[in-house]
């Protein structure tokens, strides 16, 4: 039974010159129970498909149907509704209202649905004791670890009970043991009969996943169904080619990338927080545009 | 479903203290000035309303000039040199027209006579000495301390009743019946002492509390008849009407000074309209100003909660990624902003109680804080918050919640 069918979607940003064609055309199906890895590079647009099936934006062009419903063309109220009801997101930053304990930001999604005080507090308590948190409901988000954090807001995204987990980078801002206590929470969700997404830019992740989708350049340009406790055969190709910069090319730097693009300006310097996934992602794009050139 | 609104409207209120401190002052300082600058009118207003009361509503003043009311359009002739319009002077023929005048029961001249009293401190400086006749307690329905106040038959006698003031002020007794001080030479005795006369602020009258009341008889002789009478007051039967008695004393006085006396005639709640006019436009004038003042605080709301909307832009993202429709969000900062304002209008009449009793405490007013003021003043605020937060709400409710997200 189809959860999930996209049909020939696009989404553009901008207008005129600036448009950016972040999604092309793209075509997926998924059933229930499945749990989808998502890979690709930056920009490929993994997030933006994933906003999509979430409803937190809507598609340019092309179907969506969640559920058996046509979902793509929905005010945005409708669509907060069935976001409230039948998904659950947990993002890459946890984000958490600061000010709320650990016990009122998991409760939030149910405020919403308009359940009681007393009966939201409950389930939200037992969704934290599902997912090992307990002991720290009344805690500040501020005071846990990422671990922690991001298992609290999978208890956030699970307290509605939804039909579809979305997942955009779960592991990012963790580090390897972080990681897998999340990727087993998940897995257990899964195991559970729910529907999981998620993004990651770590190919051993696929382990966890019935199914690999990568991405480039707006579409999908592999899918794979893998089995389960195993690293998709492509997932490890794509962990393999990716060449490692020298020491050499770390000294050197930026040069490096001007290399590699030697028609073109130094792109701008990218800001972003964490230093290490920054690094990371400098040495994927370069190593890309070395391919491409 | 709006319990859970008004909570993290709370919450958030409860999470920025000082912000939301700063974005009520405005509203606190607005509610506090217009509750306690209408206090104070309305204080003073129930005063000269007391006062009418006190004296009855049916006491009829004579006064020797046309007193300007503009409440008439027709009587207002505000052309006139000043002082033209000014009759002549009450005199004794007066007098004994509006005593003898039909359907009056009681009357008595005001008779100011100038001139040095001395008591046991020496000069009294600030009070004066009234000539009057024995209706006069009856006619401001005061009654008297100690003592008693003269009869016609001490009319040619040196005798004197004290305002309490005047007697604190002449000697060192508290009760100085029997005593006597000095006044053109010649030794008054003290019969009687008033009980506290009622002040009010802006009032007309003037304040017996510091008089000194002899027979008029004494008075006219003492000055050679020269005192002039500044006020006649007579009381109408009561069987009759005020007016009835007005009419007739006009006429009366008419003849006296052969046909046009310009004798200003007039009840008690007249004699009061002109300084309550003054009283209510000031009213108006400062609870206009103060209403400005709300409006600025609830200015000064819009514009902390449009920072605030683009401070909490990822709260507004997560919020919605969670399920919030725009509806939610859009009630959850009016309700916000009408939780600032409506805590700023609480604080603010609190401090309006305070400045309240600051003012009972350290000055003559006495305002008077009605609970419609205030239920009023609660609404407004809460109205404001509700009115100028819905532009930063709707701003909020209508974000990309993907934009909303990104931002940090």
């Amino acid at each position: 039974m189809a959860l999930i069918e996209l049909q020939d979607v696009s989404k553009l940003y901008g207008f005129g010159d600036a448009t950016t064609l972040a999604l092309d055309e793209v075509d997926l199906t998924i059933t229930k129970g499945e749990f989808v890895a998502v890979m690709g590079p930056s920009g490929s647009g993994k997030s933006t498909l994933m906003n999509l099936i979430g409803l937190l934006d809507r598609p340019s062009h092309g179907d969506y149907r969640l559920d058996n419903k046509a979902v793509a063309r929905l005010k945005t109220d409708q669509a907060a509704k069935i976001r409230r009801d039948t998904i659950g997101f947990i993002l890459q930053s946890f984000n958490f209202l600061p000010r709320l304990t650990v016990l009122e930001n998991v409760a939030l999604p149910l405020a919403y649905k308009g359940v009681s005080l007393s009966r939201r507090t409950k389930l939200a308590s037992q969704m934290l004791e599902r997912v090992g948190v307990q002991n720290r409901e009344y805690f500040f988000p501020s005071q846990l670890s990422g671990g922690q954090a991001q298992c609290a807001a999978i208890a956030r995204a699970l307290v509605n009970n939804p039909k579809i987990i979305i997942a955009d980078e779960p592991t990012g801002n963790l580090d390897s043991s972080g990681s897998r206590l999340v990727m087993e929470l998940l897995s257990d969700i899964h195991k559970l009969g729910n529907t999981v997404l998620f993004v990651t830019h770590n190919p051993e992740l696929t382990r966890f996943a019935t199914r690999v989708v990568y991405m480039h350049d707006g579409t999908i340009i592999h899918d794979e169904q893998t089995a389960l406790g195993q690293v998709a055969p492509k997932a490890r190709k794509v962990l393999y080619t990716i060449p490692a910069t020298s020491e050499e090319d770390d000294l050197e730097g930026v040069s490096v990338m001007m290399k590699a693009f030697p028609h073109k300006e130094a792109p701008p310097p990218k800001r972003k927080k964490a230093t290490d996934k920054s690094t990371r992602r400098k040495k994927r794009s370069v190593s890309r545009r070395k391919k491409a050139s | 479903m709006p319990h859970a609104h008004l909570r993290a409207g709370w919450d958030s209120v409860r999470g920025a203290k000082i912000r939301s401190f700063w974005t009520m002052l405005g509203i606190i300082i607005g509610v506090a000035s217009v509750i306690t600058v209408v206090g104070i009118g309305e204080g003073i207003k129930q005063e000269i309303g007391g006062q009418i009361h006190h004296l009855g509503q049916n006491l009829i003043t004579v006064r020797p000039a046309q007193l300007l009311n503009g409440n008439s359009a027709g009587s207002n002739s505000p052309d006139l040199i000043p002082g033209f319009s000014i009759s002549t002077p009450l005199g004794i023929k007066d007098i004994n027209a509006i005593s003898h005048t039909n359907g009056v029961t009681a009357s008595a001249p005001l008779t100011i006579v100038g001139g040095a009293v001395r008591g046991d401190h020496g000069m009294y400086r600030n009070g004066f000495v009234v000539g009057t006749t024995s209706d006069l307690p009856g006619l401001l329905n005061q009654s008297l301390q100690y003592g008693s106040f003269f009869s016609s038959d001490s009319y040619d006698m040196n005798v004197a009743v004290l305002g309490q003031n005047a007697s604190n002020a002449l000697f060192n007794e508290d009760v100085p019946l029997g005593r006597s001080f000095t006044f053109h030479g010649q030794q008054f005795v003290v019969e009687g002492i008033f009980n506290q006369f009622t002040t009010t602020p802006l009032s007309q009258q003037a304040n017996f509390n510091n008089a000194i009341f002899i027979p008029n008889q004494v008075a006219e002789s003492l000055s050679k008849n020269t005192a002039p009478t500044y006020e006649m007051l007579a009381r109408p039967a009561a069987h009759e009407k005020a007016s009835a008695v007005i009419a007739r004393l006009k006429t009366a006085l008419d003849q006296v000074h052969g046909g046009q006396s310009g004798l200003s005639v007039q009840s008690g709640n007249q004699d009061l309209t002109a300084s309550d006019q003054i009283l209510e436009l000031l009213t108006r004038l400062i609870a206009g100003v103060a209403a400005i003042s709300l409006l600025v605080g609830g200015i000064g709301i819009m514009n902390v909660m449009l920072v605030s909307v683009t401070e909490r832009m990822h709260e507004i993202g997560i919020r919605k990624a969670i399920g919030a429709t725009n509806r939610q969000i859009m009630s959850q900062f009016i309700i916000e902003s009408g939780i600032l304002s409506l805590i700023g209008g609480v604080l603010g009449i609190l401090l309006a109680f305070f400045a309240d009793f600051m003012l009972r405490t350290f000055s003559s007013l006495h305002p008077a804080i009605s609970w419609q003021v205030v239920v009023l003043a609660s609404a407004v605020s809460l109205l404001i918050g509700i009115l100028f937060g819905t532009v930063p709400a709707i701003k909020a409710a209508y974000k990309d919640p993907i934009e909303a997200l990104r931002s940090e």
